[in-house]
């Protein structure tokens, strides 16, 4: 998968290169909207992430050249969320936005939904090792043993096995299983993630909810 | 307006130049007219008498012709330029004439009593028909006027020239007196101007008895009162920012700068990475929340106003703070009912930032209730815990940006001091407000909604 990143802050620039090539993919960098004109006219990617504020072709206009090429689709990254500027952007035709500071975590998660080409399968059953989730009978059991679970703690669990081996920030997790789209200043995840732990993961071996210091939580099968 | 002076003493000074010519032009022209009126009363009494003098002579007289021989008996009348006689006869032949200015002899109708009547603008003239055993007499007596014109004249001049002096005078005078009068603006003008931002503390003195402008000073006094009020908000607002940024910064320098003193473990510079990130979140939880309340505060923010139901909303919020409450030993009741119109996001947040400050400081073992009362017009949603009683004097600033009742309580999960900022800043938008009381029966945030 090869990914344009058009970004003049250099060292914005940089840490997208490094963490998108780490994530499995091929990145390219431009640091003007010239030289992202010209990658755009010359090669083909799958996915473009485009800065809004550009010294000469803004991301605007080098939305506009994309789009009059191909379906690409488009991510873009403002400094200022202002409504207008969203608006603009969609309006243009970019398929998603990010306001500036974003979490890492929120950019990747937001640049696999856009490179997963076509509607998410609906999946009915998740089994992580040996936790397993049937969506349709609202169960959960691990190891042959059945758990309950409360709403909010079943609603946490799928998001966690749905993105499983994602690292989920506690702003995306707030937004998903609560509706919370604020800080709320509060440890309401961490205290629902412990919750959580106590029941799916306390009694059993090995762990399979991890907690990312810095970033957030993923659910995996430890190596 | 925009003929009249910028000057107020010199648009004073023409209001009462302007005054005073009316009025002086007003007298001028009253004495005039009565002047003039007792010039004429005074000479048609002097014609009568005349001609009544002029019928004694006759009477006397044997004859006209003994008349004319003896012109002393009318000498009075002679050499004098402007006077005119006539004595006609029944024929209109004039039996004696004085007339130097050559006057045509009048044709006037007969009568036997005495006649007044001016002659063209040139004489007025009295006339009478006396009957005679020698035949019927007309008797005219007469006076040019252009006398009397010249004196009037020059009378005239005379009034135009004090009205123009008047005039020219009240002008001065009245420039004079309203550049003395506007003394005490010119003072009130020069104690405004020595407060800038630095001496916004300053006031205005008491301008005197002038009650006009104690009133204007008073004004201004109250005006500079709110000014400054908001600059040291401002002032205290920025210093609050710099230095509730300051902390995070301090952290995440200092403990980089003493991570790179020497080489480290993976584990130590891993820890190090995360407690930035920490530090970074914090940072830009609060820049976030600045930003939200700065475009709250617009007079042009969007609200997107639906009608909620009340009990729907707090129960979402139930399930968001049940694990904390549940922490904490603490229940959250929800006794709220009814609808309120309100942006659902901005209402989320708002009831949010008062419940987890609730259940942040309320007892082990206690409630939070939130309840929702319809009074009137207003909807109030109240969020109620029991906790430490908060002091009367950080009631009313409990609302400001950063505020804080012990600055040593702040806690590094708090939005720094914003949460109620923020909640007042939400209930503006909607054109209500938040209101808080505490005592032993427990601390109450209220927000109050138009309905």
């Amino acid at each position: 998968m090869r990914i344009l990143v058009v970004e003049d802050e250099f060292k914005t620039a940089d840490y997208l290169r490094k963490g998108l090539s780490e994530s499995g993919y091929l990145v390219e960098v431009a640091l003007n909207g010239l030289d992202g004109q010209h990658l755009i006219q010359e090669s083909e990617f799958d996915l473009i992430i485009l800065d809004v504020m550009l010294p000469g072709i803004d991301g605007w206009q080098l939305l506009q050249i994309v789009r009059r090429r191909a379906q690409t689709p488009v991510l873009f990254l403002t400094a200022r969320d202002a409504v207008e500027d969203r608006v603009k952007g969609l309006e243009l035709g970019a398929d998603d936005y990010l306001v500036k500071p974003f979490s890492y975590a929120e950019l990747l998660a937001r640049v696999r939904t856009l490179l997963r080409r076509g509607p998410p399968r609906e999946v009915e059953q998740f089994k992580v090792a040996d936790l397993e989730m049937d969506l349709l009978r609202r169960r959960v059991s691990r190891n042959g043993e059945r758990l309950t679970l409360t709403n909010k703690e079943f609603a946490l669990l799928h998001l966690l096995l749905s993105r499983e081996g994602e690292v989920l920030s506690r702003a995306q997790i707030a937004s998903q299983v609560w509706q919370m789209n604020f800080d709320s200043d509060t440890n309401v995840v961490d205290v629902a993630i412990r919750r959580l732990r106590a029941k799916v993961d306390d009694p059993f071996q090995p762990k399979l909810i991890h907690t990312v210091r810095g970033m957030g939580y993923l659910l995996e099968v430890p190596e | 307006m925009s003929l009249m002076p910028r000057s107020l003493s010199l648009r004073l000074a023409l209001m009462f130049a302007l005054v005073g010519t009316l009025l002086l032009g007003a007298i001028g022209f009253y004495l005039y007219q009565s002047l003039e009126r007792e010039i004429a009363w005074r000479d048609d009494q002097a014609l009568l008498g005349r001609l009544e003098r002029m019928r004694a002579l006759l009477d006397d007289s044997d004859s006209i012709e003994a008349l004319r021989e003896r012109p002393q008996l009318y000498a009075n009348m002679l050499g004098n330029r402007d006077n005119l006689l006539w004595v006609l006869g029944s024929g209109g032949q004039p039996l004696i004439e004085i007339n130097p200015a050559r006057l045509a002899i009048p044709h006037l109708p007969l009568d036997h009593d005495p006649q007044l009547d001016d002659l063209n603008t040139e004489a007025r003239l009295a006339w009478m028909h006396i009957a005679r055993p020698g035949g019927a007499l007309t008797l005219i007596a007469g006076r040019l006027l252009a006398e009397r014109e010249q004196m009037l004249a020059a009378y005239r001049m005379k009034l135009w020239l004090a009205l123009a002096t008047g005039a020219l005078l009240a002008f001065l005078l009245g420039w004079l007196v309203s550049e003395r009068g506007l003394r005490p603006v010119r003072q009130l003008t020069r104690r405004a101007l020595a407060i800038d931002a630095q001496h916004l503390h300053l006031r205005i003195e008491d301008a005197g008895e002038l009650s006009e402008l104690r009133e204007l000073s008073n004004a201004l006094n109250q005006m500079l009162a709110r000014l400054e009020a908001g600059f040291s908000q401002l002032s205290r607002f920025s210093e609050d920012l710099a230095h509730e940024m300051r902390t995070p910064l301090g952290n995440l320098m200092g403990q980089t700068q003493q991570a790179l003193r020497r080489v480290r473990s993976l584990d130590d510079y891993q820890s190090l990475l995360a407690s930035n990130q920490e530090e970074y979140e914090r940072l830009a939880r609060m820049i976030n929340n600045m930003l939200f309340l700065a475009r709250t505060e617009q007079a042009d923010a969007v609200v997107d106003v639906q009608t909620i139901e009340l009990a729907e909303a707090v129960d979402q919020l139930g399930d968001y703070f049940e694990g904390i409450a549940d922490e904490h030993g603490m229940r959250l009741l929800n006794e709220a009912a009814g609808q309120v119109r309100a942006d659902p996001e901005l209402l989320r947040r708002a009831l949010a930032n008062l419940i987890a400050n609730a259940l942040r400081y309320g007892e082990a073992g206690t409630s939070v209730r939130v309840g929702s009362e319809t009074a009137g017009d207003r909807v109030v949603i109240s969020v109620t815990n029991i906790g430490p009683v908060i002091e009367s004097e950080h009631l009313p600033r409990l609302f400001d940006r950063f505020y804080r009742c012990d600055p040593s309580r702040a806690q590094p999960g708090d939005s720094g001091g914003l949460g109620l900022a923020i909640v007042r800043s939400i209930m503006l938008v909607h054109g209500g407000e938040v209101r808080v009381t505490s005592d032993t029966s427990g601390t109450c945030f209220a927000l109050v909604f138009p309905r």
